[in-house]
């Protein structure tokens, strides 16, 4: 039995767990599922000044990752529900992921290194599903130090920002 | 507008058929033509890599705003439609991206450039020559205009002003969507490209005179490219400072050779033969005596040292800073910087080593 169920969204922190070693491990404590455009993002690392290709769907094929592919209509009527701001700041990835993540009443946690997506979390009114790398990795009992993106203070800081502007009536239509 | 037919204008615009964006995409020729027919919807994924192979945001297809397609105006465009639209693609994916960048931080207002009053019939050297001379008074500061051009051109006009090695010398567009914008020729020289930018801020200021709303032609006519070229002309080589530069170096007899001239015309950042076009205006030399001169400028190059042509950099300053700054700050993920920057994804992590350290209070320093 795995311990957790994870959405992983950004090609960010795919990227960190290859460099850092850590990605068979990781996908085998917990469900990790993923936007089939954030598999298309996370195509390379670099190990040791090495680039190393990242081919995600070779583990959606051997079952030991979930790629799921979204339909365009329910992106769009998500996109549509945000402001200019919040909707130049997502990238395709999380435009994918997120839309996923809102039409789903499972109880999904987003790891991601990107601020725009806290934001969203936040102003959403759906923080609590969002998860930093270093978070994540700690529940799984893969502590390590990491940068400043995949810390808890970065999610809180953005996530912060979102709730802010969903207070004072900023980011959704 | 639905979503097959910007697919389909998209394509179009980029050049490329249903076979080799198959080719490309791995999405089949009929399942691309029935997303254009609005037979069936992409999956979302797939939007994303047409979007991708195409050079448009995805924003651009989930839009519901009125489509307007942006006149590109050539100069010396290549004869293979192909590599016109190929060009136009990225130049335009550039401004795209540069435009987001300045609505990510909040800085996409900026003065407008100033559009040049009258009617395309009546506009002459003559009116020409004074818009430069009163741009020039108005904007650049300095006796060498190609020296604070290109900078005032982008911090206050915001003008998106891209190097790329395409075949052809320039393209000026002013967009609705992203503003004004020029796409100089990266292996041009430094002279050339002077010349060139200065060419092409004659038809962004006078795009409303010349240019008929709609209408998608993207050539000027002989007229209107001889008006820019009096406009550059006077841009960049001013009357008063010009003339002071020639009448130091004139001898007793009154004249001066064309090695200084030569030297006169490098220190303003155009070509002796500029220079030597600029002369009738100046001093009333009969044209006939120019084309002699010419001649002789054209032995006296093979003579001559190579100017040094510093090599310009691909992405403008402001681009990369509002890019390193959209990231810092947690607006722009860094896959996308990267992509934006042309950089790997391990190149541009190193923009963000310190960002911890940077964003502390003890480094920030108190001004008032």
């Amino acid at each position: 039995m795995k311990k957790s169920q994870f959405l992983l969204l950004d090609a960010g922190p795919i990227i960190e767990l290859f460099e850092l070693g850590l990605w068979d491990d990781f996908i085998g404590k917990c469900d990790v599922t993923l936007c089939r455009t954030v598999a298309c993002e996370a195509k390379w690392a670099s190990q040791e000044d090495q680039d190393i290709c990242i081919d995600l769907e070779t583990y959606e094929r051997a079952n030991r990752i979930r790629i799921l592919d979204v339909e365009l209509s329910v992106v769009k009527a998500f996109y549509e529900r945000f402001d200019l701001s919040y909707r130049t700041e997502l990238h395709p990835g999380e435009k994918e992921t997120l839309a996923f993540l809102h039409g789903s009443s499972e109880p999904w946690l987003l790891c991601t290194a990107d601020a725009a997506v806290f934001k969203t979390l936040g102003v959403l009114g759906r923080s609590a599903q969002g998860i930093s790398l270093q978070e994540a990795l700690a529940q799984l009992g893969l502590g390590r130090n990491l940068g400043w993106k995949y810390s808890e203070r970065f999610r809180q800081m953005y996530t912060a920002l979102g709730q802010t502007d969903s207070i004072q009536g900023r980011g959704l239509h | 507008m639905q979503v097959g037919d910007r697919l389909r204008i998209a394509r179009n615009a980029i050049g490329y058929t249903l076979e080799k964006v198959a080719a490309e995409t791995e999405i089949g020729p009929s399942s691309l033509s029935e997303f254009e027919n609005d037979k069936r919807e992409p999956r979302f994924s797939q939007l994303s890599r047409l979007a991708e192979l195409y050079r448009r945001s995805v924003d651009f297809f989930l839009s519901d705003d009125p489509l307007i397609e942006d006149v590109m105006l050539w100069r010396d465009a290549p004869v293979e439609e192909e590599q016109i639209k190929r060009t136009e693609a990225e130049f335009r994916q550039l401004c795209e991206q540069y435009h987001k960048l300045e609505l990510l931080m909040g800085e996409s207002k900026a003065v407008s450039l100033p559009q040049a009053q009258g009617s395309r019939e009546a506009f002459s050297v003559k009116e020409a020559s004074r818009l430069a001379e009163n741009f020039q008074e108005q904007f650049l500061r300095g006796e060498i205009p190609s020296t604070s051009i290109r900078h005032v051109l982008e911090e206050k006009f915001h003008v998106k002003i891209f190097h790329l090695p395409i075949a052809g010398s320039a393209i000026s567009t002013l967009s609705p969507e992203f503003g004004p914008a020029i796409l100089l020729n990266f292996q041009s020289k430094l002279w050339r490209r002077n010349f060139d930018l200065a060419h092409e801020v004659f038809h962004l200021l006078t795009w409303n005179i010349f240019r008929d709303p709609g209408c998608q032609i993207a050539s000027a006519s002989e007229h209107e490219e001889k008006l820019a070229n009096a406009f550059a002309s006077r841009l960049l080589l001013p009357t008063d400072a010009v003339r002071d530069r020639i009448e130091d170096r004139v001898d007793d007899r009154g004249q001066i050779s064309l090695e200084a001239l030569d030297e006169i015309a490098r220190e303003f950042g155009v070509s002796l033969d500029a220079l030597l076009w600029r002369l009738p205006y100046l001093y009333n030399i009969p044209a006939e005596s120019i084309r002699s001169y010419l001649d002789k400028a054209g032995h006296m190059r093979l003579i001559r040292p190579a100017r040094q042509s510093d090599e310009p950099d691909r992405l403008p300053e402001r681009y990369c800073g509002l890019a390193i700054r959209a990231l810092r700050e947690g607006r722009l993920s860094l896959t996308q910087f990267a992509k934006y920057m042309g950089l790997s994804y391990k190149k541009a992590e190193e923009y963000l080593a310190d960002e911890g350290e940077l964003t502390d209070e003890e480094v920030s320093i108190p001004i008032a």
